[in-house]
């Protein structure tokens, strides 16, 4: 069957394309088995490890993607005007918020306006309100937002099922042909 | 089966969208799915809309597991956003608006023709197929969020043009049926759903703001396609009631006409200012960041000016980005003018044709005036031959995003009527609406509560060659019999005398079929002459004329037989009068290419 041939049975062919997506995986299958009957007790070959990678290098690769937040980072910019920069990051903003909008869905932590007295809680965890100035061993019970601290309301990474050699990799090289 | 769930698919031209609320509740609350899908090679992501984009990968993908999903390892291909990514650089062997193909009778429809106009070393597939593997990965996305509680087994609603045909419905409907989706999906219009997603938002309120007499239009301008469509309220018995009362002809016209003409016009900016060629790739972003620069230039209190930005090929992204700036007056004459420019009620949409020789493809409308299209839709749909008035707006579609443009459109329509219409506002969702309108109709079919009524959107004729002597060269004059009048409800049937037609036993039978969404005949009516404008043929009918027991004649007089099942779908019936013999009719979609 030609190249072509297949395609078009993996395409059109339900059962056969569940026997290609076996294939695929590895299971047993005619087509699949070695030339080399001589195998005395078949031995059961233990499933590859399960590719994983960071979601550090995935959310990399995300915002790479959407908004070349890598290229711009890594590129120079002593040697450009503040209007050429302004120019590339205009799009850049606006992408980088939609994809972090999308992942973490971000929200302040406290709804109240800076500025504005809050009330803090007693033995309050150091993580959600950091507390600044003059800092006594009590509760203080009040304060004055400073900062109104940020939250993530939802943490959807996407999933990556690429081989562990590329797991490192964050952007392919482009390559026309 | 015991459905527990009220399900609503938009199967949109450049988006997909699935909403779903609990069957057994009080109230609906419709939730959208998010929906898996590759946005990179190896890269799933859960995103709430499926952009309508199937890219056909190569072996190597296929067997390096690059397009794979959960549920379809190995997959040589790719639908969803990875898709339209991918549709810029590698247009070759991408697909889009297959939905607009879907209703192009102009082609086989079952036919291995998209991507359109590609090289033949690429696999294609037919626009019934490609509207499958859609649907099919929505399916594949449920099956995986609500393993227990199979598709097959639900209350499903699927959206289509208020302007498609009896024919695209039908393929339609096949596409739904062979993903997975039940035998008791009921397929209804995207304005209808639209005003469902309004009704659902409103609750009760709604009966504050419409009463008996008032007239809705439903403006919905969506990526590729405009569709129109009036809704009257009146009163049954002291109950508001819906009535659908006309929708439009199927209008290739839409966002992405004015995302295009957009781009084309800061290219050429480009080309004059910078002498920068754009490359495909670079003509992407340029797509995107014409939108942002259009929201921005259209608002009310926009800037003169707006840098559009396009950032180069390679890794460096400052020294690469190429910028212009693009003028607001500019626009406001592209894009409001150009698709939103006044008109008078009496103008008409102006069709162009070049030249006879016209390459085979979609019919994109040569009048992009909307305004123009509009008038057409308004003029044709009063009562009694008079103008239509409606006294309300609700809009629908991605464009109606930009607020301009809404008022742009309500400007147009208060210089045509003396009390202007008024604009149904809610906090909508315009990507999402029909598909959430269409859950709620799904949730309302179980559980009772407001349906537009209205029937067939169309009217429906079959073509008639006449008797007489027949003159060499020329083709028998043809005639035009309704058998399926505008509003027939579901569940019903019409009986249509066959006045004097007679078919060949033994032979396939084959007749020219016709719709009109502006003729209002009853069953039986025969018409000699029309105008384009008034009817427009669709895919043939054909059916195969068994012999019948017992018969020695071949020569049968017959009468026909439409009906409108409970779904809404159009049966045709050709039925012997004397033994009352019947066969069922077909649309023969595959061959319709016409001379």
């Amino acid at each position: 069957m030609g190249r072509l041939g297949l395609a078009v049975r993996v395409l059109f062919n339900g059962d056969f394309a569940r026997q290609v997506a076996e294939l695929a995986a590895g299971s047993d299958s005619p087509a699949r088995a070695l030339p080399e009957p001589a195998v005395v007790a078949p031995v059961a070959v233990p499933a590859p490890p399960k590719p994983s990678r960071s979601d550090a290098v995935t959310l990399l690769a995300t915002l790479q993607r959407e908004a070349r937040l890598l290229d711009f980072f890594k590129e120079g910019i002593s040697e450009y005007t503040d209007a050429q920069i302004g120019a590339a990051v205009r799009d850049l903003h606006r992408q980088t918020n939609a994809v972090l909008e999308r992942i973490f869905a971000v929200r302040p932590l406290l709804d109240a306006a800076e500025g504005s007295s809050v009330s803090v809680p007693a033995n309050a965890d150091a993580s959600v309100y950091q507390l600044t100035g003059n800092v006594g061993s009590g509760s203080p019970g009040q304060g004055t937002l400073m900062h109104h601290g940020w939250k993530a309301t939802q943490c959807d990474l996407p999933r990556w099922s690429g081989s562990a050699d590329s797991s490192l990799v964050i952007a392919p090289a482009e390559v026309e042909v | 089966m015991s459905a527990n769930y009220a399900i609503g698919i938009d199967l949109g031209t450049t988006n997909c969208v699935l909403a779903w609320t609990d069957l057994h509740v009080e109230q609906p609350e419709i939730h959208l799915l998010p929906i898996p899908q590759l946005v990179a090679a190896g890269t799933v992501e859960q995103r709430s809309s499926l952009p309508s984009f199937l890219y056909l990968g190569t072996e190597a993908d296929a067997s390096a597991g690059t397009w794979s999903l959960p549920w379809n390892q190995g997959s040589s291909f790719a639908v969803g956003e990875a898709a339209r990514r991918q549709s810029a650089e590698i247009p070759q062997r991408t697909i889009c608006a297959a939905k607009s193909w879907l209703c192009y009778s102009h082609v086989d429809r079952h036919g291995p023709i998209l991507p359109w106009n590609t090289p033949d070393d690429v696999q294609k597939i037919s626009p019934v197929e490609a509207s499958r593997l859609y649907l099919q990965h929505l399916v594949s996305a449920w099956t995986e969020r609500f393993p227990d509680a199979p598709i097959c087994e639900q209350q499903v609603v699927l959206t289509v043009p208020a302007s498609f045909d009896a024919s695209a419905r039908e393929l339609t409907r096949e596409a739904a049926l062979a993903a997975g989706l039940p035998e008791t999906l009921v397929l209804i219009e995207e304005p209808q759903a639209a005003t469902y997603a309004w009704l659902d938002d409103q609750r009760d309120v709604w009966r504050k703001q419409l009463r008996a007499g008032h007239q809705l239009l439903v403006c919905d301008v969506g990526g590729g396609t405009t569709d129109l469509t009036l809704v009257d309220v009146t009163d049954d018995a002291g109950e508001l009631q819906l009535q659908r009362r006309a929708v439009g002809n199927h209008l290739l016209v839409g966002g992405d006409n004015m995302d295009l003409a957009l781009a084309f016009h800061v290219s050429e900016l480009f080309r004059q200012q910078k002498q920068i060629e754009l490359n495909p790739w670079q003509s992407v972003s340029l797509w995107h960041a014409c939108r942002a620069a259009k929201e921005a230039l259209l608002a009310e209190d926009g800037p003169e000016t707006w840098p559009v930005a396009v950032p180069g090929r390679g890794s460096r992204l400052i020294g690469g980005t190429i910028a212009v700036d693009v003028n607001r007056q500019a626009v406001q004459d592209l894009l409001v003018n150009g698709f939103f420019g006044s008109c008078s009620l009496q103008d008409r949409p102006v069709r162009q044709r070049s030249s006879g020789f016209r390459e085979l493809g979609l019919p994109f409308e040569t009048d992009t005036l909307v305004t123009r299209h509009l008038a057409a839709f308004l003029s044709s749909h009063g009562d009694q031959q008079t103008t239509a008035q409606p006294t309300h707006v609700l809009f629908n579609g991605g464009v109606f995003k930009s607020a301009a443009l809404r008022n742009q459109l309500l400007q147009q329509l208060s210089t045509w009527f003396q009390s202007p219409p008024i604009e149904l506002c809610g906090e909508r969702d315009l990507d999402y609406a029909v598909a959430r309108g269409a859950a709620h109709y799904a949730w309302t079919k179980h559980n009772g509560g407001l349906r537009i009524r209205g029937g067939t959107a169309r009217s429906y004729y079959i073509g008639v060659e006449t008797a007489g002597l027949a003159i060499p060269g020329a083709p028998r004059p043809l005639h035009a019999l309704c058998v399926v009048p505008h509003g027939m409800e579901e569940g019903t049937r019409a009986d249509i005398a066959g006045g004097g037609i007679g078919l060949i036993l033994g032979e396939p039978a084959r007749f020219r079929f016709f719709s009109s969404a502006v003729r209002r005949d009853q069953p039986g009516t025969r018409l000699q002459s029309w105008t384009d404008d008034e009817l427009q043929e669709t895919d043939s009918l054909e059916t195969e004329l068994t012999q019948i027991d017992g018969l020695d004649e071949d020569y049968v007089p017959v009468r026909f037989e439409s009906v409108i099942s409970e779904l809404g779908v159009l049966e045709l019936w050709c039925v012997h009068t004397d033994s009352n013999a019947r066969w069922k009719f077909e649309f023969s979609v595959r061959d319709d290419a016409q001379a």
